[in-house]
């Protein structure tokens, strides 16, 4: 496929395309909506699919929310989308631990929001920080101890707009001091279109400055990593080549892509321009590419 | 059913960050491009330049002071760690420095920590009962100003601090505006519908260093500035890890605040504190003394040893700070300095010991 993501969506490839999958993987953030603004034409371009008897779930980076939460966003847009269609990067590091049976009787300490909390909370984790310890500040006397919680067994770190020094000194101290304890990062995204007016730093920037000082790098949940696909492919039992990725993302969602094995649709309705798709330093190409899903579900009419 | 499986780090991949870093050392280049010659390329690099290029022998343990001492015509010395901890003095220091100079031996202090000025540094010297006086203090918040100064930065242009107020004194001083600082640290946002955040254009350049006022607010603020003002420059003061704000424990340092805005950018900042040489080419130039008559002593190996063999100057470690034996003699550490001892008083006791 030599000059595969150098070519924009025709009629015949989307119609083709639509035939070879039975399941849409669609990011939020950027292709579905901007902030709380549902991007223009997504829930016709939703209904066209589901008509044509295509399934779908949604797959964010975006941990602020726990799944029922973003079900409550859906739902007030005016989409009924269920709790269980929906997969948050908040959700896979809850899923991690649990995996690998991370005991009950340690704490996680969360540099992140409400969503993190939540879902760690539904798989039966204590978890401390959060939001509140977004008030907390340090006072640099000569005398001052920081004080951290040794049974704190993992750090969580997601995207944080409470983010300060406090969180990142705790989540210093529990990763470099308690023996054995696991630095999860939920998705390492540089910005995100959290707002539908401008982009705003993502995760990759708490994350970061976590790494920068315990000098580790984390285990990250959220895509690029396939850690997600599992549970899709147990939800679907079809073969990866059958479903499709689609976002606004090259390093997040079609690296996703690209790792699983299944197909990938860029849209530019998001973080990624055309020129910045077209660079010759890009390295990430994905299948092809379309303005946005309206755009996507036209073509295959045309 | 999902059954329970251990999933190893290698099954999740990190997102590339190679790919735009490149586009944007190249317009780096163009800014730096009136002066790029070999030492001020080393300023946009932070890898492990001078110790890869040879291999190095093991440290010697310092037997001989004198021998060092006549040697070399001036000494650097880092502060935390070697000087004091925290706000105590460490043992044997004044008895020491004052040893130097009565040896007509030339004394200069640089630091990575940002937080003071010179001139703060200063006061913290006095306080502690040594002679020290401002032109021979070297912060990494001075360096980011004269920084500024050596590529002209026009002063009709504003600089945006992720950090403390020792950096913005400095700026102050060197008759840069700027905006952010502590203040910052009070502003709070709301990821509202309808919200927009706006950045002054005006912003030439972001500098960042150890803050602990910092949050979303800076981070955004920087970012924007970074992103969206033409060839803003993006300067870090330092990228330590960790710091000894006070002499009790480790804090996150202000490598953390740097690679938060690595994050958000994914583009690599301009360093000016150790181990960049811009602070070890400054000097030698204003006081007209040559690389290989300098020692530079301190307590850190990636910052401070790998700055003295980056400049090609003498190196010792001291095991007063964050470096013990175990980890300087540890197969996984690649940085061997010159020397190494366990304080700077030790200057006294094995010169006592060679009469």
């Amino acid at each position: 496929m030599a000059n595969g993501g150098r070519e924009a969506l025709t009629p015949q490839a989307a119609r083709s395309l639509v035939d070879s999958v039975d399941v849409f993987i669609f990011d939020c953030d950027g292709v579905i909506w901007k902030g709380d603004k549902l991007i223009e034409g997504v829930s016709e371009a939703l209904h066209t699919l589901r008509s044509l008897g295509k399934k779908f779930v949604f797959l964010t980076n975006n941990s602020r929310k726990s799944r029922k939460q973003y079900a409550k966003k859906f739902s007030k847009l005016g989409m009924e989308i269920n709790e269980d269609e929906i997969f948050t990067s908040s959700f896979a590091a809850a899923m991690y631990l649990k995996l690998n049976n991370f005991p009950t009787d340690k704490k996680v300490y969360v540099v992140g929001e409400e969503g993190i909390k939540e879902e760690l909370n539904l798989v039966g984790y204590e978890s401390i920080g959060g939001p509140e310890d977004g008030k907390k500040s340090i006072q640099l006397e000569s005398s001052f101890f920081f004080d951290h919680d040794k049974s704190v067994g993992a750090v969580v770190v997601g995207l944080d707009q409470h983010f300060n020094y406090y969180k990142l000194q705790y989540a210093n101290l529990c990763i470099r001091e308690n023996p054995g304890c696991l630095f999860i990062a939920t998705n390492r995204d540089s910005t995100g279109n959290l707002t539908s007016l401008q982009e705003w730093p993502g995760a990759g920037c708490m994350v970061s400055a976590v790494s920068c000082s315990v000098q580790k790098e984390p285990v990250v949940v959220g895509k690029p990593s396939t850690f997600l696909m599992d549970f899709l492919l147990e939800r679907f039992r079809i073969d990866v080549s059958r479903m499709c990725m689609v976002g606004d993302r090259l390093d997040t969602d079609i690296l996703f892509g690209h790792n699983a094995g299944c197909k990938t649709l860029l849209v530019l309705s998001g973080v990624t321009t055309l020129p910045a798709l077209l660079d010759p330093s890009n390295s990430i190409h994905p299948d092809s590419y379309a303005n946005d899903m309206s755009h996507f579900v036209q073509l295959l009419s045309q | 059913m999902l059954t329970s499986r251990v999933i190893s780090p290698s099954f999740l991949p990190l997102p590339p960050t190679a790919s735009t870093s490149s586009s944007s050392f190249s317009s780096l280049r163009t800014i730096l491009s009136p002066f790029l010659a070999k030492t001020q390329l080393s300023y946009t690099r932070t890898s492990r330049m001078a110790s890869s290029l040879t291999a190095r022998a093991a440290a010697n343990k310092l037997e001989n002071a004198d021998e060092l001492i006549d040697s070399v015509e001036t000494f650097i010395f880092d502060c935390d760690g070697v000087i004091w901890k925290g706000d105590k003095l460490i043992e044997g220091v004044p008895e020491t420095l004052d040893m130097l100079r009565s040896k007509g031996k030339r004394l200069v202090f640089v630091t990575n920590n940002s937080t003071k000025s010179r001139k703060q540094y200063g006061k913290k010297f006095e306080t502690l009962g040594l002679s020290v006086n401002e032109e021979e203090i070297f912060a990494s918040s001075f360096a980011a100003a004269a920084y500024l100064q050596s590529i002209d930065f026009p002063k009709d242009k504003k600089v945006y601090v992720i950090g403390e107020d020792g950096i913005l004194k400095e700026l102050e001083l060197a008759g840069f505006q700027y905006l952010g600082g502590p203040t910052d640290g009070d502003k709070k946002i709301e990821l509202k519908p309808g919200f927009l955040m706006e950045h002054d254009h005006n912003v030439g350049a972001v500098v960042v260093g150890f803050d602990r006022y910092f949050n979303y607010y800076k981070v955004q603020y920087g970012t924007l500035c970074i992103r969206e003002n033409p060839g803003c420059l993006f300067i870090a003061t330092n990228r330590d890890a960790v710091t000894h704000l006070t002499d009790a424990q480790e804090w996150a340092g202000g490598g953390s605040m740097v690679g938060a805005i690595r994050g958000s950018t994914q583009k690599e900042p301009l360093v000016v504190g150790k181990p960049s040489t811009f602070m070890m080419d400054y000097l030698s130039n204003k006081f007209g003394i040559s690389k290989s008559q300098i020692c530079m002593v301190g307590d850190r190996l990636d910052t401070d040893i790998l700055f003295g063999q980056n400049g090609g100057c003498k190196t010792l470690l001291v095991l007063s700070g964050v470096t013990s034996l175990e980890t300087l003699q540890s197969p996984d550490n690649s940085i061997q300095p010159d020397f190494y001892t366990s304080k700077i008083a030790d200057f006294l006791s094995l010169k006592a010991a060679t009469v």
